[in-house]
């Protein structure tokens, strides 16, 4: 079917109207300065969007009528950022019948192609084009609203496909891929080369590659399409936001938009993924300076499983706002954070930063060494104080010690909740541990100690730590120790 | 069904009188503009001012677009979150929110709103407002005596954020909720709180690590002089002071007062004390000299230093007045026998300091608290002498 015949002056050809990813049917040769087209129109057009690189696939079908013989079609799409090698074309219904003879990337015309099919008979047939474009985008972003009491909270989540690509996609099928490709792994297989060879490759030859190597994700059929919701006609239905399917393909999530969207170039659009209510949540001040610097840090952690009432997808990179409601109905801002793919079944961590109503300071309390060994005469020979024989007055350099470092940790809770307090510190060298709070080794250098603080409440938690100085380090650890700290 | 369209503007008649919309197509007329009914600025994050406006929206059955745009106002597009009442638990929501739609070269967006059936729904709209700015002060006044005072608190916000209030309830993280205007570029002063009564500690304090000497010299230390309220007990204790500005006053005796300086009060958590510096003293002085500084080898190049500080400690006020003495350890050390790394490992002697208060010493600092009588009827001070003795071992 032939929706427009239009005549072109070949000067002319790139005018916005008709560059936009434009299929031509040319009716004359194509080497003449005139020529007669035909544009059909788009039937269907799916976008495929993969939000770890700019990077979509635009697969569109159109349906055309074809002569007998050979068919020239002029493929053109001026001003958006199609990447012409991977333009490519099917004929999915007339498998045999049609046949593409060769592709022509014209010198004197940027940003088009010709192709010639060769038809066995006069017929109407569906074909394929399909395309990567830059321009795409989608992120996912969420809003956290937390009960007054901060027991539970609704986590709602959000895809946002913004269009820079410069064409408007109208009732396109929106695909969006959850999951970081290796691409470049796979550009390595492609291209037989060690992956940290990558760079070498000539840019043309990187992108050829990625598009290679991200084909048959994307390409992968769509996944069962959520069932279709009536428009608001009916009195008294509310219509319900789109839903979102989300289907699992290898390593991936795909999410696919219900129905079509209409995305119009510089136009963003958020939907909703999923809303999760009463999702259980605990909340845990830790002090992990490796992690979250010097502060006590609040946090709310909630699991992405089923009993969370979440659990059905992946939660895709994104930025994640947190809010605490009051008994009001109010909203307090809490904090903003980015957070990172959390899979299925994974924890996820909500950073609130340091909480004004808990006070955590750390005392030096006291500091005396002891089991001195020294170093006789610059030599090899060694001495621990103390010992008898030891000539006090010969040369002699201190050269191993025991240093003990008394702490008082405060940690005063003026909230109204009792609160769960975690606080690793990391010690370098041959160091033990003592103190009555039991602790634990998170790792051969990072002591774990946990304490609940009730409202109110001023803790004072004592430790000592020992170190081994200089001779008397004997390893690299961290030792604990049950008992009394100080001397 | 034709999409009925609101537009709703924080910014009313500024952005009506902006350009004209790049996609006429896309972008259709106002139709209707809800009000305001009710607006909070939720100033209790320390970084951010949330704004959450109340609006009563006409919603058709079927689709809406519900605008919302903003001109010349930092409004966190991201931030912004619309949330429908009037739906009670339970029960199935009257409209929900279907999409959000953000045009090109706009600050605005649009939210395509289903409702079951024609009517008003109250929207809740909450965003980050860029351009309100909060501080605390404080306004202390002393009694005569110097023994309570009176401690006013304020918040102070000012309006940048191009957006007039008309009534605004008004949360910082501290103090009560209230409800005021907030016009375009004003900066409002509200009292949140007055604490009276405040019990209030005259300080006379010697730290020659962070206040240093009045005259090297004579050994004369500088005595800072401060007001020390303890932030607990009624009728303070409940909240933190948030760090702001001071202004100090004292009662003249006759019926007014007289301005005695200002300071910059430190975050105080409940428990705490508020430090608010006055001037340094002149009338106490505190000579501070080493008496003795000995090296004795415990073996090898281990040693132990003994050292001796000698104060002498003069009150030419006619009144009383307690001296906080402070020393770093460390401070000692390294200016004596030079700079290391280490800890200094130390015991007190039999000096006439023997007691630091438990509660400000440390590894490393100490501090002692010395009462002075006043000055003798004849018009003399009474010279305090005492001594630091420290041993500080495992040296080298």
């Amino acid at each position: 079917m032939v929706s427009a015949v239009n005549t072109l002056i070949a000067r002319r050809w790139m005018s916005r109207l008709l560059s936009l990813a434009g299929l031509l049917l040319s009716l004359s040769a194509n080497a003449g300065n005139v020529d007669l087209a035909t544009v059909p129109e788009r039937r269907t057009v799916q976008l495929t969007i993969y939000n770890a690189e700019d990077l979509t696939l635009v697969r569109e079908t159109r349906e055309l009528n074809f002569k007998p013989g050979v068919n020239p079609l002029r493929f053109s799409w001026a001003n958006t950022l199609i990447d012409p090698t991977s333009v490519e074309l099917r004929f999915p219904d007339a498998a045999g019948g049609l046949e593409l003879l060769d592709t022509t990337f014209p010198h004197d015309k940027p940003q088009s192609l010709y192709w010639n099919v060769r038809s066995d008979t006069e017929r109407t047939a569906r074909i394929e084009i399909s395309y990567f474009t830059s321009g795409i985008r989608w992120e996912a972003d969420y809003l956290a609203i937390a009960d007054p009491d901060e027991r539970q909270l609704r986590l709602d989540s959000f895809v946002r496909v913004r269009n820079d690509s410069g064409e408007d996609y109208e009732d396109a099928q929106v695909r969006l891929v959850v999951g970081t490709l290796n691409l470049v792994e796979k550009i390595a297989v492609l291209a037989r080369l060690p992956v940290g060879r990558i760079d070498e490759l000539k840019r043309e030859e990187y992108q050829n590659l990625r598009q290679k190597a991200a084909r048959p994700l994307m390409a992968a059929p769509a996944a069962p399409a959520a069932e279709a919701v009536g428009m608001a006609a009916d009195a008294a239905v509310l219509e319900a936001p789109k839903a979102i399917a989300k289907a699992g393909l290898s390593e991936y999530f795909i999410y696919s938009i219900e129905g079509t969207e209409t995305v119009p170039n510089g136009w963003a659009k958020r939907l909703r993924s999923f809303v999760a209510e009463a999702v259980p949540m605990t909340v845990e001040y830790r002090y992990r300076p490796r992690e979250y610097g010097e502060a006590l840090t609040r946090l709310y952690l909630l699991r992405n499983d089923r009993d969370s009432h979440l659990g059905g997808t992946p939660l895709p990179d994104g930025r994640v706002r947190v809010f605490r409601a009051d008994a009001e109905g109010g909203l307090h801002y809490l904090a903003t954070q980015n957070l990172a793919y959390v899979p299925i079944g994974d924890r996820i961590e909500l950073n609130l930063g340091a909480d004004p109503a808990v006070l955590f300071k750390e005392v030096k309390e006291r500091v005396y060494r002891d089991q001195f060994w020294l170093q006789i005469k610059g030599g090899t020979l060694y001495r621990k104080l103390g010992e008898e024989g030891l000539k006090l007055d010969v040369d002699s350099q201190v050269a191993g010690w025991d240093e003990h470092t008394v702490y008082r940790q405060e940690i005063r809770n003026y909230s109204t909740q009792p609160i769960r307090v975690q606080i690793r510190r990391a010690y370098d060298g041959d160091v033990l541990f003592r103190s009555r709070l039991n602790p634990t080794l998170h790792d051969f250098q990072t002591v774990q100690v946990e304490r609940v603080v009730a409202a109110g409440e001023k803790a004072a938690l004592e430790y000592e730590v020992v170190a081994r100085m200089g001779y008397s380090q004997k390893q690299s650890r961290v030792e604990v120790q049950a008992g009394d700290p100080g001397r | 069904m034709l999409p009925t369209r609101l537009l709703l503007y924080p910014l009313g008649v500024l952005l009506l009188l902006g350009g004209a919309l790049p996609d006429a197509l896309a972008r259709i007329k106002l139709t209707t503009l809800p009000v305001r009914e009710r607006v909070a600025l939720q100033l209790d994050h320390a970084q951010v001012a949330l704004v959450e406006e109340e609006r009563l929206v006409p919603l058709v059955q079927g689709r809406n677009q519900v605008d919302f745009s903003w001109a010349n106002t930092r409004i966190d597009p991201d931030s912004l979150v619309l949330r429908i009442l009037d739906t009670p638990d339970g029960a199935e929501p009257r409209a929900q929110v279907l999409s959000v739609s953000y045009p090109p070269h706009e600050n605005a967006l649009v939210w395509t709103v289903a409702a079951r059936t024609a009517g008003t729904a109250r929207m809740r709209i909450s965003y980050i407002l860029g351009g309100l700015n909060k501080s605390f002060h404080y306004r202390a006044l002393a009694d005569h005596a110097e023994r309570t005072l009176v401690l006013s608190q304020y918040l102070q916000i000012s309006n940048s954020a191009q957006e007039a209030f008309a009534s605004a309830a008004i949360q910082a993280e501290v103090g009560p909720r209230l409800e005021r205007p907030l016009g375009l570029n004003e900066t409002k002063e509200l009292r949140l709180n007055q604490f009276a009564a405040v019990p209030v500690r005259k300080t006379y304090t010697s730290d020659p690590l962070r206040f240093g000497y009045l005259d090297r010299d004579q050994d004369k230390l500088n005595v800072p002089m401060h007001y020390v309220i303890r932030n607990a007990g009624a009728p303070l204790g409940r909240e933190a002071l948030p760090e702001g500005k001071a202004r100090i006053f004292q009662d003249d005796g006759q019926g007014g007062s007289a301005f005695l300086g200002e300071d910059r009060g430190a975050f105080t958590a409940p428990d705490d004390e508020l430090k608010l510096y006055l001037g340094l003293a002149r009338d106490i002085v505190v000579r501070r000299s080493v008496e003795r500084s000995e090296r004795q080898r415990i073996a090898g190049n281990l040693y132990r230093y003994d050292v001796t500080l000698k104060y002498e400690i003069e009150n030419f006020k006619d009144s009383p007045a307690t001296l906080d003495l402070v020393e770093s350890v460390r401070h000692i050390r390294d200016s004596l026998y030079g700079a290391v790394e280490r800890d200094p490992e130390w015991q007190l002697g039999a000096g006439s300091l023997r007691d630091p208060d438990p509660q400000h010493s440390d590894a490393d600092q100490l501090l002692f608290h010395i009462t002075l009588p006043p000055r003798t009827a004849a018009g003399t001070a009474v010279k305090q002498i005492h001594t630091l003795r420290l041993s500080l071992n495992n040296e080298w």
